[in-house]
């Protein structure tokens, strides 16, 4: 188990009895990452790529470097396969709006799973039905896993594209990415991996999972909220074309016409979000202070302890039982709404989040409208555990 | 305001609770003049509002849905109110009740079950809970 970390986030120190269960959400940002940020923000602000006084030049300098440091975080050697995007949902829509629009016709297909959250669904979803081409969900067994078999039914000479998600944000299944971009590629299907809750703890190197598009937010990484990335394989750069026009993505600008820069230039117009690129650079650094086998060993610890402690409350539910869970659990209490759940936990300091997790056909596939949802990430302790089953033991007594 | 633990115990169980366990007219009804959905995308919380009207009066009225305690409660609550009296007073009262939830002060006087449900309102992050059904008729009622 991993020890003391919660030293490293400001926020336990100010708050020593907060017991926050809502990683899958965001995590919480340690001081390195806070203090990288305002050391951008007080001493080194300036826009970058446009000036030519030190200030700029070294602004655009740590920003080029943090895509650096990005691709290598993926193990490209190219940091030109990424751009910075707004979030992982901004990063999945450029994919759909640049990559699938000109490539989707009438009766081909796209193809995505019951897992995937709203993000991942809805601009699949849209594009299908513009294109009327057919929207593809792969079902999930009773367990929440997804069947390999049926999925590679799925995939046939009409699906144009897959994209799924590493880890469910609503039941916590992992799914073998790896094996599943190698049965679509093996039809020549490019596949987008939505890797918003797995990147701050999984090795996701790019050479091992041969992923065509990949999506993430940093502050699920550790670091600021507004900032994610889209890597896209050298093989497609030059497919992704503009989805937002304006400055800093031009090569050529007259009253006749426009030409663009190429990917990743050609996506980021406007003045990107710079200090939180400066954030998300301090993110990878401090994620390199741990081991990721670690980090995965600590929260797999975590939910099987949990786990246990909650399958021994009676009148508690857990929502799937998946074969590989990640540190995420939805549950329910027997006549007891989740939203009533969350709150009354909140009176007890535990943060956890209610509701549909934007996973709305997930959860109904799973009969249920809502859960509870618990997430665990490195600063979580076994303690928090026990303090999560006292409180939902008093509530079910005070309810009754 | 800061509602401590015991204080939000008490109004559960003195007032929430019940009406969460016995709501008034919990029933589906698909024949009424009128139906209409309160949902909320944010949480799932979706009841349908089953209202008969007659002579611009509401009738009888009946709910169904799933909700949490406070929005079945606040549910069941407002239609205890609006049976018996006009679509016209059904508006002004959504009004009040909202105005005096939403602003930082109470300015207007309720009944013990109205003002419960304003004192939720420092409840964390439950107002949307309570506002559901109100929001929802009153816009309906707006439309004409």
């Amino acid at each position: 188990m991993l020890k003391n970390t919660k030293t490293y986030f400001p926020i336990f120190k100010k708050y020593p009895d907060l017991v926050y269960l809502d990683s899958a959400a965001t995590t919480q940002r340690p001081k390195l990452v806070i203090d990288a940020i305002n050391q951008f923000n007080s001493f080194e602000n300036a826009n970058i790529h446009r000036g030519v006084y030190d200030l700029s030049n070294s602004a655009t300098k740590n920003f080029e470097l943090a895509r650096e440091k990005v691709a290598k975080y993926l193990g490209s050697t190219n940091p030109k396969t990424i751009a910075f995007t707004s979030g992982t949902t901004n990063s999945i829509n450029i994919v759909a709006s640049s990559f699938l629009r000109p490539r989707l016709n009438k009766d081909d297909n796209v193809v995505i799973t019951l897992l995937d959250h709203h993000a991942n669904f809805i601009p699949w979803q849209m594009l299908a039905k513009e294109k009327e081409a057919e929207f593809r969900v792969v079902p999930i067994d009773k367990n929440g896993n997804l069947d390999l078999t049926v999925l590679e039914k799925s995939l046939d000479q009409k699906t144009k594209f897959l994209s799924l998600n590493h880890i469910s944000n609503s039941l916590g299944t992992t799914t073998d990415i790896g094996e599943i971009i190698a049965l679509a590629h093996k039809k020549n299907i490019p596949v987008m991996i939505d890797a918003a809750q797995s990147i701050a703890y999984y090795d996701l190197d790019i050479h091992q999972l041969d992923y065509d598009f990949l999506a993430f937010s940093g502050h699920k990484m550790f670091g600021p909220f507004g900032i994610g990335v889209l890597y896209v394989a050298e093989k497609w750069m030059k497919n992704i074309t503009p989805y937002n026009y304006g400055g800093g993505i031009i090569k050529d600008v007259t009253i006749e016409d426009t030409t663009f820069s190429d990917f990743p230039f050609n996506i980021e117009a406007g003045t990107p979000n710079i200090s939180g690129v400066m954030g998300l650079s301090s993110a990878i650094d401090f994620i390199h202070k741990f081991d990721k086998k670690e980090m995965i060993q600590h929260i797999s610890d975590l939910v099987n302890y949990c786990t246990d402690q909650l399958i021994s409350i009676d009148k508690v539910k857990i929502i799937g039982n998946p074969e590989n869970r990640s540190g995420i659990i939805s549950f329910v209490v027997d006549g007891i709404h989740p939203h009533d759940v969350a709150s009354f936990l909140n009176q007890d300091n535990i943060a956890v989040r209610a509701g549909m997790h934007c996973t709305q056909p997930l959860l109904a596939a799973m009969n249920t409208s809502a859960t509870v949802r618990v997430s665990f990430s490195i600063y979580n302790e076994r303690k928090e555990v026990d303090q999560l089953k006292n409180s939902l033991v008093e509530l079910i007594k005070f309810w009754s | 305001m800061v509602v401590t633990k015991e204080e939000v115990q008490a109004l559960y169980k003195a007032h929430i609770l019940p009406e969460n366990n016995n709501p008034y007219h919990f029933e589906a009804k698909d024949n009424a003049s009128t139906s209409l959905d309160a949902y909320n995308p944010m949480c799932g919380d979706k009841f349908q509002l089953h209202l008969n009207v007659k002579d611009d009066t509401f009738d009888t009225v009946h709910f169904h849905g799933f909700g949490c305690a406070i929005s079945k409660a606040s549910t069941s609550i407002l239609l205890r109110k609006i049976e018996g009296i006009s679509k016209v007073d059904a508006i002004a009262l959504c009004e009040k009740f909202l105005k005096n939830l939403t602003e930082d002060n109470q300015v207007d006087e309720f009944d013990k079950e109205l003002n419960t449900l304003i004192a939720l309102k420092h409840f964390d992050g439950r107002i949307d809970c309570i506002k559901l059904p109100w929001e929802a008729l009153l816009a309906h009622l707006m439309k004409g």
